[in-house]
C-alpha cells in the first residue's frame, strides 16, 4: 500500500515537472505581454492591456500576421489534394517506388532544415519568385507534406479493401466509389493532416527566413528581427495571440478527430 | 482462376437454376470466396466465362452486374445510417429519387428493422448488422444473390435464427441465391442444393438429402455428417451391391454412384454415418441388422442430446468407430473398456473405389 503511494508520488512529480518545463516558456510570454512597464520582464510590472492595444496599431507585425496566416492557408490547401491521394495511393496499392517514397516520408527528421531552405531559396531565386508569398508557401508544402500523407496513411490503411468492392457491387463506379465511400472514410486523416498543416505553416521560420524580403516577412521572421533591435513588450503581446492561433487549431483537430490519434501510432 | 501459379478455383462448372438457392459448402481456403469473387466481378477469371441470364459476364465490370453481395465481414459503409447505406445502391443505380424513401423502408421492414434506419451501423447489434446488409444487397432486386459466409461470426443459436431468415426472405422474394459457408448443417438446412468443394473443385452437386445419403467420394462423406471410414478390397459385385472383405471379415455395401465399377481385389474406402450403427450389449439385441461386429469402449462423449461412443473394432484392423446413441433416457450407458456390439444394415455402407 505504502510502496505503491510513494510510487504514484514518484510519478506525480515527474508529471508535474514535466508540465512546469513544457508549459514555462509559454507562462513567462505570457506574463510578460501583460506588462504595465516598457521591458520585457518576468514576473511583469502591474497589469496592463495596453501592448495588445499596441499591437492592433504596429502595422508591420499586424501584417505579418496576416502573411504568415495566408502562407499556412495556401500551404494547406496546396497539401490537401496532394497529400490525400498520395496518402490513399501508398496505403491502398502497391506504389512504385514505394521504398524512395517511404525515404522522402523521413525527410523532415533527417536533412536539416537550413539544407532545404538553401536549395528552396536557389530554386526561387533561379525562378525570380523570392520576396513573394506563395513561394513561401510552396516550400512550407514541400517539406512538411510528409505530415500530412502520414495521417492521411494512417486513416486509410484502417480502410477494408471490401468497403470499395461493396460500393462496385452497389453499382458504384471508380469515381463515385472515391467520393462516397474511400474519401469519407479517410476524412479523419485529412482533417488531422490539414490542421497540422496549418500550424507548421503558420509557425514556420527558418525557411520563411531564407525565402522573405523585407515586403513579405512572415510573423516569426518579423518577431525575430524586432528581437535583434529593441526587445518591446508588444512581440509578447503578439506571441501569445500566435500561441492562441496555434492553440484554436489543436483543439479544432482534438475536437474534429482527437488527438489520441497523434499519441498512438497506428 | 490462378493467382500467380496457384490455382485457387480450378475447373469448375455448374449451372443454377432462376429462383433456386445453391450452398456451396467447403473447408476454408477450398475457393469459395475465390468463386463468390469471379461471379461479382471482382476477380477476372484466368480461363473460362461465366454467364448471368444467359449473357456472358466476363467482360462486365461488377458495378454493371445486377448482384447484391453479403460479404464476409458485412462491408457496411460506416459513415452512414442503416437507411443510407440501404438507399446507396438505389442511387447509384439512378433510381427514381421520390421512390428511395419508400423503397429502402420497405426492404428494412422486410429485414424487421422497421424504424432501425436513423441508427448509425456502429449502434447497431450484430444480428441487425447482418440485416442490413442483406436489406443492402436486395433492394435494388438483384437478378442474382451472393452471401459469402456472412453468419460464420454470430453465435449459434443467433446464426440458426437468421439461416431460417434467409430461407424466409429468399422465398419470399424468389431471388436465385448463392450461399457460401463452411457449416454443413447451414447447407443441409437452407438449401436447394448443395455444390461441396475441396481444394477449388466440385466434388459433389446435389440436393441436400441426396448429398447427405448418397455421397459421391470420400470428401464428400468425410465432410457432411460423422463418418466411419473403414479400408477394404473388393470380392465381387452384383449390381450395386458389393462384397468386400476387411481383415478376413466380410462386410457387404453399396457402390456410391461416383464410383463406376470396379475390379476384383480392387482397394476401396468404405464409409457408414455414426448415426446408422446401432451399439447394444449383446447380440440379440441387435436384432436383423446385416452386418455385426464385436468392440471395445475407448470413450463416451456426453453431448446432451445423444452420447457418441468411440469404440475400437479388432476384427476390422482395430479401426475406430464414432457411434451415436440417440436414446440416451432410461437407457444403458457405456463406459470405457466395456465389450459392446455393433451392427448396421448393408445399404448403408456406402464403398467408393480408390
Ligand atoms: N488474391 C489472392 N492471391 C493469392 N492467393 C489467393 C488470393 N485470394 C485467395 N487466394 C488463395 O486461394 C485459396 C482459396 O481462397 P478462398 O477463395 O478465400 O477460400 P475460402 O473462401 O473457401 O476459404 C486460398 O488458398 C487462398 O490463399
Ligand atoms: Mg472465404
Amino acid at each position: 500500500m505504502s510502496g505503491s503511494r510513494s510510487k504514484s508520488v514518484v510519478i506525480w512529480a515527474f508529471v508535474l515537472a514535466a508540465i512546469a518545463m513544457l508549459s514555462a516558456p509559454t507562462i513567462v510570454v505570457l506574463g510578460a505581454s501583460f506588462t504595465a512597464g516598457n521591458m520585457i520582464e518576468f514576473p511583469p510590472q502591474g497589469f496592463s492591456l495596453k501592448w495588445y492595444s499596441a499591437i492592433l496599431s504596429a502595422t508591420d507585425l499586424r501584417d505579418a500576421f496576416f502573411r504568415s496566416v495566408y502562407v499556412a492557408a495556401l500551404n494547406t490547401i496546396i497539401a490537401i489534394p496532394i497529400g490525400t491521394l498520395a496518402g490513399i495511393a501508398l496505403a491502398k496499392y502497391k506504389v512504385r517506388l514505394e521504398n524512395t517514397i517511404q525515404v522522402y516520408l523521413l525527410l523532415p527528421f533527417t536533412i536539416p532544415l537550413i539544407g532545404s531552405g538553401i536549395g528552396l531559396m536557389l530554386v526561387f531565386g533561379n525562378a525570380g519568385a523570392l520576396g513573394q508569398l506563395w513561394p513561401v508557401a510552396i516550400a512550407c508544402c514541400v517539406i512538411n507534406l510528409p505530415f500530412m500523407i502520414w495521417a492521411v496513411t494512417a486513416s486509410a490503411s484502417n480502410l477494408s479493401n471490401d468497403l470499395e468492392l461493396a460500393a462496385a457491387n452497389c453499382g458504384a463506379p471508380p469515381v463515385q466509389t472515391f467520393l462516397y465511400i474511400t474519401l469519407p472514410a479517410v476524412l479523419p486523416g485529412v482533417i488531422t493532416g490539414s490542421l497540422l498543416m496549418f500550424i507548421l505553416g503558420l509557425n514556420e521560420f527558418l525557411v520563411s527566413l531564407l525565402l522573405v524580403d523585407a515586403r513579405s516577412v512572415t510573423l516569426p521572421v518579423q518577431i525575430y528581427n524586432s528581437i535583434r533591435s529593441i526587445i518591446t513588450p508588444d512581440l509578447a503581446a503578439i506571441s501569445v495571440v500566435f500561441i492562441v492561433c496555434a492553440g484554436v487549431a489543436v483543439t479544432l483537430l482534438d475536437r474534429l478527430v482527437g488527438l489520441d490519434i497523434f499519441l498512438k501510432s497506428k | 482462376m490462378t493467382f500467380g501459379d496457384f490455382q485457387a478455383v480450378k475447373d469448375t462448372s455448374f449451372d443454377l437454376p432462376k429462383g433456386k438457392f445453391l450452398t456451396i459448402l467447403g473447408p476454408s481456403g477450398s475457393g469459395k470466396t475465390t468463386l463468390l469473387r469471379l461471379i461479382a466481378g471482382f476477380e477476372k477469371p484466368t480461363v473460362g466465362e461465366i454467364f448471368i441470364n444467359g449473357q456472358p459476364v466476363n467482360a462486365v465490370p461488377p458495378y454493371k452486374r445486377a448482384i447484391g453481395m453479403v460479404f464476409q465481414k458485412l462491408a457496411l459503409f460506416p459513415h452512414m445510417t442503416a437507411a443510407e447505406n440501404v438507399a446507396f445502391p438505389l442511387k447509384m443505380r439512378r433510381h427514381d429519387a421520390r421512390n428511395i424513401g419508400k423503397q429502402v423502408e420497405r426492404y428494412l421492414e422486410l429485414v424487421k428493422l422497421g424504424g432501425y434506419g436513423t441508427r448509425r451501423i456502429h449502434e447497431l447489434s450484430g444480428g441487425q448488422q447482418q440485416r442490413v446488409a442483406i436489406a443492402r444487397a436486395l433492394v435494388f432486386e438483384p437478378d442474382l444473390l451472393l452471401l459469402d459466409e456472412p453468419l460464420a461470426a454470430l453465435d449459434v443459436k443467433l446464426r440458426e435464427e437468421m439461416q431460417l431468415e434467409f430461407r424466409r426472405i429468399q422465398k419470399e422474394l424468389g431471388v436465385t441465391t448463392i450461399n457460401v459457408t463452411h457449416d454443413q448443417r447451414e447447407a443441409l438446412v437452407v438449401s436447394d442444393e448443395i455444390i461441396i468443394m475441396n481444394d477449388g473443385a466440385i466434388q459433389q452437386k446435389a440436393q441436400p438429402v441426396r448429398a447427405y445419403r448418397a455421397p459421391e467420394n470420400p470428401f464428400v462423406a468425410h465432410f457432411i455428417g460423422v463418418t466411419n471410414f473403414i479400408e477394404a478390397v473388393a470380392v465381387s459385385a452384383n449390381g450395386s451391391t458389393v462384397t468386400l472383405t476387411c481383415k478376413g471379415r466380410e462386410l457387404v455395401g453399396v457402390l456410391a454412384a461416383g464410383s463406376a465399377g470396379l475390379a476384383q481385389a480392387a482397394r476401396c474406402t468404405c464409409a457408414i454415418r455414426a448415426e446408422q450403427v446401432r451399439i447394444a450389449p449383446s447380440q440379440d439385441r441387435l436384432g436383423k441388422l446385416e452386418t455385426q461386429v464385436r468392440g471395445q469402449v475407448n470413450d463416451a462423449i456426453f453431448e446432451g442430446e445423444r452420447i457418441v461412443y468411440e469404440i475400437k473394432v479388432a476384427e476390422l484392423g482395430d479401426v475406430l468407430m464414432k457411434v451415436f446413441d440417440h436414446d440416451p433416457v432410461g437407457h444403458l450407458q457405456f463406459g470405457p473398456g466395456d465389450i459392446v456390439h455393433l451392427g448396421w444394415n448393408a445399404k448403408d455402407l456406402h464403398v467408393f473405389a480408390k
